[in-house]
């Protein structure tokens, strides 16, 4: 609380409680960057949105939502080569499509610095894989640095950046969401005086430019400055070691693992272990590791995924001769997130020490009642316009959970919000990987499988970030498709950031560049596209079934807003016109006596707002619209096939509302 | 040193983040106080289960602050390492029960929102009554009410419930930080006056 006006005003002797994410924007502005940018991606989304969110605040900042992150890491780097200390942000699997300019960025090196803040996602909580990017840098040969804690995210973000002005290297910030996520105490440091940022580009064709026998030898220079980084590790603090007492066994780990792996020790009791903690994880040191090798018969390695220091610190013992025993992917697993539980009871086999007794009687308990319970999964935001899409496609293509219709019709599934989409009731995706696979993967189908109708979904932010060459790529090798794009005018699932389909921002005010999608789509040799309100379900169901019949590509438009944005827009409006924050001028209600139970408001629109009931006399459960919860976008109203839900006009409240108006 | 690890769990979109970050706030009194604890939480959708971790550490002299093998604290807490459970959900206090052992503290929200697989009637979700004697096998101190109903009667509205629920929390549970510094961090933020009476209503229970 007060925290935004410490994140740009805070100096040396300030505390507060931060976001991880927070803390990495914090120490890039303590290291004096004049350029932030991303494309939004969870856990990894705050990093920029506090930066943009206070730019107004930071002089001589620039920031940027970029369209995906291949455009935004070449932002980064041409800022950088003008002189600018640069942030790009991204999630885990955003380095794929930043993969070409991150392949680069070694050859040509950097001009100020340059840090690569990645947000991985173990588990993946919030993502299609739970890929480790760190197995990029064995070809990127990007250092990376993995801060354990709050302070660290910060502390490491800023030298980040002197040490890529050093050995000119891009440097990979990893925090996994469980550093993004975490909220922590952070001391703050001093921000740099910020006048003096201003763009310079100078010419370097020795460094910049890549062909021929120029990129056979930048790569020999950046194997070389690889080579002097190695050096420079041996005595940095970013490494340590703790000595053990007379143990000839030691612990490797790093970033949160290396936090869990810490705490594990302390609730084992065990404190007489050698420990390497490495906060640079890549290049990794032959002489550092060596020393921590003297005295030591076996080593653990303790970290996430496949075993990525594994991988490199056997390498390193096979070339020192180390004789000892090197262990670590056999006491910890490879999949899923690795939790405080996964590192105690590794740790505890590893040593052959038992596990405390609170544990492991809480964990068996849990085991035992798990699969007892009805298992949760999210879905969409009451009144949100993805949930009547899925209901017409749904209702379109025959599909119901209460008469047990399967359906026929392929769906091609994308990423955002709209992804709940696969899970029950609506069950609306039969593949579902990256960005824009959807209509990629989808349009070969229809070449090969032309006995299947084929229906590819994609929302506005997605489609923007890569679809378009996809579209077109359908367009002119003939595929037979209906492409739905969910436009809600923002990439909602990670922040709502805008896209160039924002027409009004969240302050009312419309946009001076939003890009008119219809005409864009026609452009690029599409004849059959429209745009409907997906709230309006019959007319949009009986839209697609018409869709579907027609030859080639087709496109439908589902066009409303997010419900999120739209409330919070209405309730600053409202505010400041009238000073009531009320809008409900209307309410819907399910009429006891007319519903029959048919389900289709319930479960096959399953709007979460309509809840089950029992009536206090009889004990008899009904179906209720709870008040408190449903945003009155009067979908439910449409579905209902018995007429039972009806709608009930507060007039009085309007007038009321006039009335304030006119005082005004 | 002395810790104290509260989990909160619940729903999206309850306001368990906002607990989270409250109760984080007050430990920034003394260097002394250090305090970790991340939080789950998937994209913006609702009716997801979503946890968030609050653990206070309490050194006993600068030493111990400054020992690498004391001073760097997981962002979660091991199973039954909690001592503290809240939950702003019946069921998904049987989510949370790995964190408990048989000293914690329980508080729960009574008020079900109904996963979709009951919707479908493919499960059934369990009565209060299994929820308790599910608790009641591991601690004895548990606590019940319908925060969803005190809000509403309160305030016209659900989005006082969460500051409730930690009032009751701070009424239930020893915690190791004064409440006044609860309610100084609340007079500071927004819709203070609401979040004030919110969790004086929730001392009071
Ligand atoms: S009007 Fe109906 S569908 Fe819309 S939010 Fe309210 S209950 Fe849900
Ligand atoms: S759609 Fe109408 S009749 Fe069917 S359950 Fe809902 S309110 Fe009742």
């Amino acid at each position: 609380m007060g925290k935004s006006n410490l994140f740009i005003n805070g100096t040396k002797g300030d505390k507060a409680i931060v976001l991880g994410n927070e803390a990495i924007a914090r120490g890039a502005l303590e290291a004096g960057i004049g350029y932030a940018s991303m494309y939004p991606g969870t856990p990894a989304s705050e990093i920029i949105a506090v930066l943009d969110k206070n730019k107004k605040n930071i002089e001589n900042l620039y920031t940027e939502f970029s369209l995906n992150e291949h455009i935004s890491l070449h932002g980064a780097i041409g800022a950088s080569w003008s002189g600018i200390r640069s942030l790009c942000a991204m999630k885990n699997v955003g380095l794929n499509v930043a993969s070409e300019p991150a392949q680069f960025l070694s050859y040509t090196g950097v001009k100020a610095g340059l840090v690569l803040a990645i947000g991985s996602d173990p588990g993946a909580p919030s993502s299609s894989n739970e890929q480790d990017d760190r197995w990029y840098s064995l070809h990127t040969y990007m250092p990376i640095m993995e801060p354990s804690n709050i302070q660290e995210a910060k502390d490491f973000t800023k030298d980040a950046f002197d040490l890529s002005e050093e050995f000119s290297f891009g440097i990979v910030l990893m925090a996994p969401s469980r550093l993004c996520h975490n909220a922590g105490a952070l001391y703050f440091g001093d921000l740099k005086n910020r006048s003096g940022i201003k763009g310079d580009f100078k010419k370097d064709p020795e460094n910049y430019l890549n062909l021929f026998n120029m990129a056979v030898r930048n790569h020999t220079k950046y194997l070389e400055r690889s080579e002097l980084l190695k050096k420079y590790l041996v005595e940095s603090k970013f490494n340590k070691i703790i000595n053990g007492s007379s143990s000839k066994i030691g612990f490797i780990s790093s970033g949160v693992i290396y936090a869990h792996l810490m705490e594990s020790l302390d609730i084992l009791g065990v404190y007489d272990h050698k420990i390497l903690k490495l906060g640079l994880t890549f290049p990794l040191s032959n002489e550092l590791l060596g020393r921590f090798f003297e005295g030591l018969d076996k080593v653990v390695i303790v970290e996430e995924a496949e075993g990525f220091l594994e991988f490199q610190i056997k390498k390193i013992a096979y070339e020192l001769g180390f004789k000892g025993e090197i262990q670590g992917k056999n006491f910890f697993k490879q999949t899923g997130e690795l939790t405080i539980d996964d590192v105690l009871s590794g740790v505890s086999r590893f040593l052959e020490k038992p596990l405390p007794v609170f544990f492991d009687s809480a964990v068996k308990k849990d085991k035992e009642l798990q699969d007892k319970l009805p298992q949760r999964s999210g879905t969409f935001c009451i009144g949100c316009p993805h949930r009547a899409t899925f209901y017409s496609i749904l209702k379109a293509v025959g599909f119901s959970n209460t008469e047990g219709k399967e359906r026929e019709v392929v769906i091609a599934g994308d990423i955002g919000c709209y992804t709940l989409g696969l899970l029950p009731p609506y069950n609306a995706m039969d593949f579902l990987t990256c960005m824009n696979a959807g209509l990629g993967i989808g349009q070969a189908i229809s070449i090969f499988d032309k006995n299947k109708k084929i229906i590819a979904l994609v929302g506005d932010s997605t489609f923007y970030h890569s679809g378009i060459p996809v579209l077109l790529n359908a367009v002119q090798n003939g595929a037979d498709i209906l492409y739905i794009i969910l436009d809600n005018s923002w990439t909602a699932m990670t922040g709502h950031q805008r896209t160039p389909s924002t027409q009004k921002d969240i302050d009312g005010k419309s946009s001076s560049n939003a890009l008119n999608l219809k005409d864009l789509v026609k452009s690029l040799g599409v004849s059959y596209v429209k745009s409907l309100d997906p709230n309006s379900v019959k007319r949009f169901a009986s839209q697609i079934k018409s869709a579907l019949k027609e030859p080639g590509v087709k496109v439908l438009i589902a066009k409303r807003e997010c419900i999120l944005q739209e409330v919070r827009r209405n309730k600053i409006l409202n505010k400041n016109i009238t000073g009531l924050t009320e809008t409900s001028e209307s309410l819907y209600e399910i009429q006891k006596s007319r519903c029959v139970k048919c389900n289709e408001c319930f479960v096959e629109l399953a709007c979460p707002a309509i809840i089950l009931k029992k009536d206090a006399e009889t004990g008899a459960d009904y179906y209720h619209i709870d008040n408190s919860s449903c945003v009155k976008c009067g979908v439910c109203y449409e579905v209902c096939p018995n007429s039972a839900i009806r709608k009930v006009e507060f007039n009085i409240k309007k007038e009321l509302k006039l009335e304030t108006k006119n005082l005004n | 040193m002395k810790k104290f690890n509260t989990a909160i769990v619940g729903l999206g979109g309850q306001g368990i983040i906002t607990m989270g970050t409250v109760m984080k706030n007050a430990a920034l009194s003394s260097d002394l106080q250090d305090v970790s604890g991340s939080e789950r939480r998937g994209g913006a959708q609702r009716e997801g289960y979503v946890e968030t971790f609050v653990k206070y550490i309490f050194y006993e002299n600068e030493s111990e602050m400054k020992d690498p093998r004391k001073s760097m604290h997981s962002p979660m807490i091991e199973s039954g390492g909690a001592d503290a459970l809240i939950s702003l959900e019946p069921l998904e206090t049987l989510r949370g029960v790995r964190y408990i052992n048989k000293n914690s503290i329980v508080i729960f929200n009574e008020t079900p929102y109904i996963p979709i697989t009951v919707r479908m009637g493919q499960t059934a979700y369990p009565e209060i009554s299994f929820i308790f004697s599910e608790l009641k096998k591991i601690t004895n101190n548990i606590f019940s009410y319908d925060f969803d109903a005190i809000s509403v009667e309160n305030f016209s509205s659900l989005t006082q419930k969460n500051i409730i629920a930690l009032g009751a929390l701070f009424a239930k549970a020893d915690i190791p930080i004064d409440v006044f510094v609860i309610e100084n961090l609340l007079k500071e933020g927004k819709g203070a006056e609401n979040n004030l009476k919110a969790f004086n209503l929730g001392l009071k229970l």
